[in-house]
Formats: C-alpha cells, sequence, structure tokens
C-alpha cells in the first residue's frame, strides 16, 4: 500500500512538473517566436518612439539547390517608448518578439543628440540582448537605413550583422562598438560611450575631383566616394558625452582612436613622401605593443602623454622604389612618425576642446593618481578632460616593403 | 561507520561550497559595493584575518577532540545552553540556505522559465535534495567534490576567457572610499567566509580529525582565491556594479565570453554547474542541520526528518513576498549573521570553553598536588 501511494505521489508530481515547466517552454518554442535581427529607433512625432524591427524568415531553395536571398521582413510601430513598441509588435505579428538574436541596434543621429540612456537601460534590462550587439548611429532615418542595407555578398542579413565589423581590426574605419561598452560607458566615470557611424550613400564628399590621397581619409558615413549595392556604409565613430551625441570622427580620426585603444591588428595610412612632397607611401602599421598613456593630474589642466610604437610595412610601389636602403627606411619612419604624431594630436585636442568627452578612456589613467574615490570624484576628471593639455611621441620602425623590395 | 567519515579533500570542498554558493549570488556586488576599487586589497586584509580566525578555531578544538561545536556547548554550559546553540546553528543553516535558494530560483526564473510559477522552480531544487538526503551521508560530499572542482575551472575559465574585457586600472584608486572603509568598515566582508561555521562541527565525521588544521587552512586559502577572480572579474570588466544592481553578477560577465562566431552564449554551461552546486549546497546544509537536530534529540535515525527539513526550506523559500525582500535578507542580514553565528558566538563558545578546560586542569592538578 506504502509503495503505491509513493508512486501515485512521484507521478503526480511528475505531471506537475511537465505543466508547470511546459508553459516556459512553450513560450520559448520557435512556432510562438518572431526573431528580431536590427532595431531600429527614430524619433517620431508627440514625443514618441518610431521603432523599426527587421525580422528572419527561413530562407528559400530554388530547384537546382542554390540559395536565394532571404528576404527579410521589416515593421514599425510608433510608441512612447521602447518596451510598449516591442509589446505593440508581439499583438501585431501574433508572435512574442525574441530579441536574442538582434546584431544591431540602430539610432537615428537626431534621436541619439538628445539622449538615448533610457533605450539603452532598457535594453541591457532584457535578458534576451546579447552584450555583443552593435550601436549604430545613423546619420539619416534609422528606418532608412536599414530598408536600404542590402548585403552584397550575403544572403543572410544575419550573417552581414554577425561579421560587418570585423573589418574594424584590420581596416580601422569603425569601431566594433557593442552595447555593452557602451552601458559600461555611460556609467563609467574615466570614459564616455562611441557607437559605430553609419549612413547611406547619399552625397558625393566635396572634395570630390581632388586627387588629393588624404581626403580619401577624411571620409565619414554618407559622404564616401564608393559606389555598390551595400546601400548602407559605415564608417567613423559617433562620440557621445553621457548619453548624447556631440560629435562625428572622420576615417582617420576613427583610425586613430581605434589605435589608441589597442583595438586595431594593423592599420594603412599615406604618408607624404620624403623625396617627393606631391606623392604618397601607403604603409601597412603594425602596433608594437599597447599605448602608453601618462597622466598628470597636478593641476586641473590634465597634461596626457601618449607613446605609441608601431612596425611597419611598405604596401606602395612605384618605379624607382629603393626599400632596401637604410636610410630610405629611416627617413620614412621619421616622417611617419611626425605624421601620426600631428595626426594624433589633432584628434586629441578635437576629443579635448571640441568633444569636451573623454572618449579615449584617459580618466582610467588618471585613477591612480588618487588615493580615494572621493579625491577622484572631487577632482572631476569628465568635466576637466576639456582643459587637458597632449603630448604624443610616435615610434615608428618601417622594417621594408612586402613582396618587392627594390624596382 | 567508517563509510560515514569524511576525507580531507571533501572536508575542503565542503567548507568551499558555502563560499562558491554566495559568489553566485549577489556577494561580489556587495564585496564591491562596499570597498569599490580597493575590493582586491580589503579581500586580502580580510583573507588574512579568516586565516588567522580558522587557524585559531583549529587549535582551540584541539582541547576537544572528536568532539563538534554542540558536544563542546554542551561542556561549557549543560543542556539547556547546548540546545540553544543547536537551534541557533539549524535556524542559521535553514535561512540561509532557502533565501540563498529563493535568489537562485528568482534568477532562474528571470533568465529562463519565465512563465513558471516559482514555487516549482523552488520545488525542484528540495526535491533533489530530499532525494539525496535519503542517500548515505557521504553521497551528497562525493557528488560536491566532483561539482566544486568544476564550478572552480569555470570561475577560472570565466577569468581568463574575459581578460581581454578587463580595465585594470579599475583597481585604482587604491583605497576607494578610504581606509576607514576598506580595514574598518570593510571587516564586514569577513562574512564571505560563511563557510568557516562547518569547522565547529567537521571533528566527529573526518576520517583523519588531526589533518583539521590543513583542511581549515586549505580550504580558506582556495575561498579566498576563489572569491578574489570572482571580484576581479567584475571589478575589471564592469563599471556599472558598483552604482547599479544586477542579479546573479557573475552571469552577466559570463554573457561577454565568446570565442569568434562559433563558440558564443556560454552562460547556459556555467548556469547548469552552478544549479549542481546549489543543490550540493543545499544537501550538505540540510544534512548538517538534521545531524544536529539528531544530536539534540537523541533520536536514532534521522530518515524521518528529511521531508520535514525539505518542507523547511521550502516554506522558508517562499515567506519572502518578493526579490526585494530575499535579496534584503541576503544582502543585509546574512553577513551580520555569519559575523554574529559564526565568529562571535561559535568562537566565544570555544574560547569560553578552553578556558574552563584549563581552570579545571589547573583545579584537578591541584588536588593531585594537595
Amino acid at each position: 500500500m506504502n509503495k503505491i501511494v509513493r508512486n501515485l505521489f512521484i507521478f503526480i508530481l511528475i505531471i506537475a512538473f511537465l505543466i508547470a515547466f511546459s508553459s516556459s517552454y512553450l513560450s520559448l518554442s520557435m512556432d510562438n517566436l518572431a526573431y528580431v535581427l536590427v532595431i531600429g529607433i527614430d524619433k517620431g512625432t508627440d514625443n514618441n518612439l518610431e521603432v523599426s524591427f527587421q525580422f528572419s524568415t527561413t530562407s528559400k531553395s530554388t530547384e537546382s539547390g542554390s540559395t536565394e536571398k532571404t528576404p527579410t521582413v521589416m515593421d514599425t510601430v510608433t510608441a512612447p517608448s521602447l518596451s510598449t513598441a516591442i509589446n505593440l509588435m508581439d499583438g501585431y505579428m501574433g508572435k512574442e518578439l525574441n530579441l536574442s538574436h538582434c546584431k544591431v541596434i540602430i539610432f537615428s543621429e537626431e534621436l541619439a543628440q538628445e539622449g538615448i540612456s533610457e533605450e539603452i537601460y532598457t535594453l541591457i534590462n532584457d535578458t534576451q540582448i546579447r552584450p555583443s550587439s552593435n550601436i549604430v548611429i545613423s546619420k539619416c532615418n534609422a528606418k532608412f537605413y536599414m530598408e536600404q542595407t542590402s548585403p552584397e555578398l550575403e544572403n543572410l542579413i544575419s550573417k552581414y550583422y554577425e561579421i560587418f565589423t570585423n573589418s574594424s581590426k584590420y581596416t580601422g574605419l569603425k569601431p566594433n562598438a557593442t552595447i555593452g561598452d557602451f552601458f559600461n560607458a555611460i556609467i563609467c566615470k574615466t570614459c564616455e560611450p562611441v557607437a559605430i557611424l553609419g549612413g547611406i550613400s547619399t552625397e558625393k564628399p566635396e572634395n570630390q575631383g581632388n586627387n588629393h590621397i588624404q581626403e580619401n581619409y577624411n571620409v565619414k558615413s554618407n559622404q564616401t566616394p564608393i559606389e555598390g549595392e551595400n546601400g548602407s556604409e559605415n564608417i567613423g565613430v559617433a562620440t557621445f558625452k553621457d548619453d548624447k551625441l556631440v560629435g562625428e570622427l572622420c576615417a582617420l580620426e576613427t583610425t586613430t582612436y581605434l589605435a589608441l585603444r589597442n583595438r586595431l591588428d594593423r592599420f594603412l595610412v599615406s604618408i607624404p613622401d620624403p623625396d617627393d612632397v606631391n606623392s604618397y607611401v601607403d604603409i601597412y602599421l603594425y602596433p608594437d605593443g599597447n599605448t602608453n598613456v601618462q597622466v598628470d593630474t597636478s593641476t586641473n589642466s590634465p597634461y596626457i602623454q601618449v607613446k605609441s610604437k608601431f612596425t611597419g610595412r611598405i604596401y606602395s610601389m612605384s618605379n624607382n622604389s629603393q626599400y632596401l636602403d637604410p636610410e630610405i627606411l629611416k627617413e620614412l619612419s621619421e616622417t611617419c612618425n611626425k605624421y601620426l604624431e600631428s595626426v594624433f594630436s589633432d584628434y586629441l585636442y578635437k576629443t579635448s576642446k571640441e568633444f569636451k568627452s573623454d572618449i579615449n578612456g584617459f580618466g582610467r589613467y588618471a585613477l591612480g593618481n588618487f588615493f580615494t574615490t572621493q579625491d577622484f570624484d572631487e577632482y572631476n576628471w569628465c568635466n576637466n578632460y576639456q582643459n587637458a593639455f597632449f603630448e604624443v611621441k610616435v615610434d615608428t620602425s618601417i622594417k621594408s616593403s612586402m613582396l618587392l623590395t627594390e624596382t | 561507520m567508517t563509510k560515514s567519515k569524511i576525507g580531507t579533500m571533501e572536508a575542503i570542498m565542503l567548507v568551499l561550497t558555502i563560499i562558491i554558493t554566495h559568489t553566485i549570488s549577489a556577494l561580489p556586488r556587495e564585496i564591491l559595493v562596499s570597498t569599490k576599487s580597493a575590493t582586491i586589497i580589503n579581500l586580502i586584509f580580510v583573507s588574512i584575518l579568516a586565516i588567522l580566525f580558522s587557524y585559531l578555531i583549529v587549535r582551540l578544538m584541539k582541547n576537544f577532540v572528536g568532539c563538534d561545536l554542540i558536544d563542546i556547548s554542551e561542556y561549557l554550559g549543560g543542556k539547556v545552553f547546548k540546545n540553544i546553540v543547536g537551534i541557533i546553528f539549524i535556524a542559521y543553516f535553514l535561512f540561509s540556505s532557502s533565501i540563498l535558494l529563493r535568489n537562485f530560483c528568482e534568477s532562474i526564473k528571470i533568465i529562463y522559465y519565465p512563465m513558471t510559477n516559482i514555487i516549482f522552480i523552488i520545488a525542484f531544487f528540495v526535491l533533489a535534495v530530499c532525494s539525496a538526503n535519503r542517500l548515505d551521508f557521504n553521497a551528497s560530499l562525493k557528488t560536491n567534490l566532483l561539482i566544486v572542482p568544476l564550478v572552480l575551472a569555470s570561475i577560472l575559465f570565466l577569468f581568463f576567457a574575459n581578460m581581454n574585457n578587463f580595465t585594470p586600472q579599475r583597481a585604482f584608486p587604491i583605497f576607494g572610499d578610504g581606509l576607514f572603509h576598506t580595514f574598518v568598515l570593510g571587516l564586514g566582508n569577513l562574512a564571505s567566509f560563511g563557510g568557516i561555521c562547518f569547522l565547529y562541527f567537521l571533528p566527529p565525521y573526518l576520517k583523519e580529525p588531526e589533518k583539521l588544521k590543513k583542511i581549515a587552512l586549505v580550504s580558506i586559502v582556495l575561498s579566498a582565491i576563489y572569491l578574489m577572480l570572482c571580484v576581479a572579474t567584475l571589478l575589471f570588466m564592469f563599471s556599472f556594479f558598483i552604482n547599479t544592481n544586477e542579479i546573479t553578477p557573475l552571469y552577466n560577465a559570463t554573457r561577454y565570453i565568446e570565442f569568434g562566431s562559433f563558440f558564443q552564449r556560454l552562460e547556459s554551461i556555467f548556469l547548469l554547474i552552478w544549479i549542481l552546486a546549489y543543490a550540493c549546497y543545499l544537501s550538505i546544509t540540510s544534512k548538517f542541520a538534521m545531524n544536529i537536530f539528531k544530536k539534540l534529540t537523541h533520536i536514532e535515525t534521522k530518515k524521518p526528518l528529511i521531508d520535514i527539513f525539505g518542507l523547511l526550506i521550502f516554506g522558508i523559500a517562499l515567506l519572502p513576498k518578493n526579490y526585494a525582500i530575499s535579496d534584503q535578507f541576503e544582502t543585509e542580514i546574512y553577513p551580520y549573521l555569519v559575523l554574529g553565528i559564526t565568529f562571535c558566538l561559535g568562537f566565544s563558545v570555544l574560547i569560553l570553553a578552553s578556558l574552563m578546560k584549563k581552570k579545571s586542569k589547573k583545579l584537578s592538578a591541584n588536588t593531585e598536588h594537595l
């Protein structure tokens, strides 16, 4: 009798647990979920947000077996907040929106200028959002940016968004700015957040027609000389002060930003040819260890010393190139040092005087100068950064060219 | 009898269980909030104190070979005092483990089972504990011997896998909120070493009681290293734990681990390991609570107690109306319970009993001399 009662008890327990846990499993069933790939947030009317969601759909296979480009679905809802927008879209789609595969969150420039902390906090509070989701600030409407994005080399848009920041390691033209880092920087007292600068190539750069090679490094999203079918382009950095957009960095400044933050494997620079003022030499630079930063906080104007080391390989070749001559390599190294010191310095003063925003996170190097948190708080680093002075030293050692050494 | 004795390694892992479960919950966040950037220094300071404390406990317990704190309190204050001390420790084990279970279940509910009533999630653990407690005393300890190294390895992995996200400069300003906060108010972080309380009850169960000193020292050193790894991971990775409250902070750190686009979302593995660690912890604490109860009441078998203690854990875990209350218990009340019960009550009993023994020895020596 005892055994029967025990078995019955176990049976009832199993049934109860099955029922209790099945509701959670059912809600997470693929049939009940709509997977969001991209969220675009624009400023709507009457203080509302215009939130666009891009969803993945199942891919169609042709009879020959080849896979066609997968169409995506995009819907937009106007709501007072992001959470309300998600809820409304749940109802509209008849499925629960799942953000666990959301790769990119796009904010329009207009909204970012007013502050996006509320949206960032809401998204971070969501268990489904990955901290590795990228943040893009679109020069145009976020919805338009999403509509125009059509990767040329990928059938799946999710695949494109998964890898589109990979090139930042070797081009230095865009940062891998994630929501995790953005949230961390909003709260941090020693740094400020950044995002990827996105846009649609609608206008050609003003200097088009000018063959000055350096101008190609001054471009940013919306103004690139690229013609293609990708639609959107992501070159540059959107810089923030707290949660508000305060400025943009062009391609060369973005490379500088990434180099100073030790987030580059290599990058290409064009330095003036020491032998011919009208021509340029393209050099691949490889960071030689981390950037050395020292911050002096003895006055209210922080004095920041930046030392970077690079090794280089000459990439561009022409007739009469003599890259086996140590003197020429030394001369090139010195020219490169001067050029980079000027670029780095201009960039640093721009962040300090123009943006008043320590996007480089130099504040963390200042922490060691204080004994207590109160001392550091009293110093008011974020405010004093605008008074900062910089000394940049670059030590480049150009080793050789690549396959060709002399022509 | 020897079958139910605890080996040295099992005992070390047993002491580590407490710190492990608390670090998975809110402990690292609370340490960070209290000592900010001085957390590493504070932990080194507190760990040295904990090692000294455990050494003293071992020294004092040498006077009572094969006895646990209950026997010692009987020696000190008779049966009434023994019952009081026993009941306090039973209540401490039950309350702390139940509320910790509630907090962990709240996290699991938020992360994985949003539609499931928390009663069922808690019941799942309680059932596992009741089943485990029906087995031999050593069964849970041997499982624990497997799980705890796994948790330690997972934390090591978490630390090294996240190293590229570290900002070591966050360990500055070196003294955080100041010397007073770091070294005086920061003494409260001694509560992290709540596992020390097991040292009071281990001697009768040890295969080799003479190794109590080794057990105490190794387990506290390992606890200190483990705690430092957990806290350093959070301190170097995030700036927000000092200002923002987040449930299961270590879980948040696991979400950042990515190796290319192939190895992602490893947090589920971490959570699985932690669930096993929690089940082991609950089983061990309830077993110790039952053993104390058995000792107080002189009942022959603890079998009838298993379900009652299981139900008690279940009931206490359901007491808090919401997460705010259970979190308050864990962050504001639990540390004082550890300091009060483990560090003050237990230690005072040991000191007084040792003095009493010395006195009686002296008296007997004097009478012999006369």
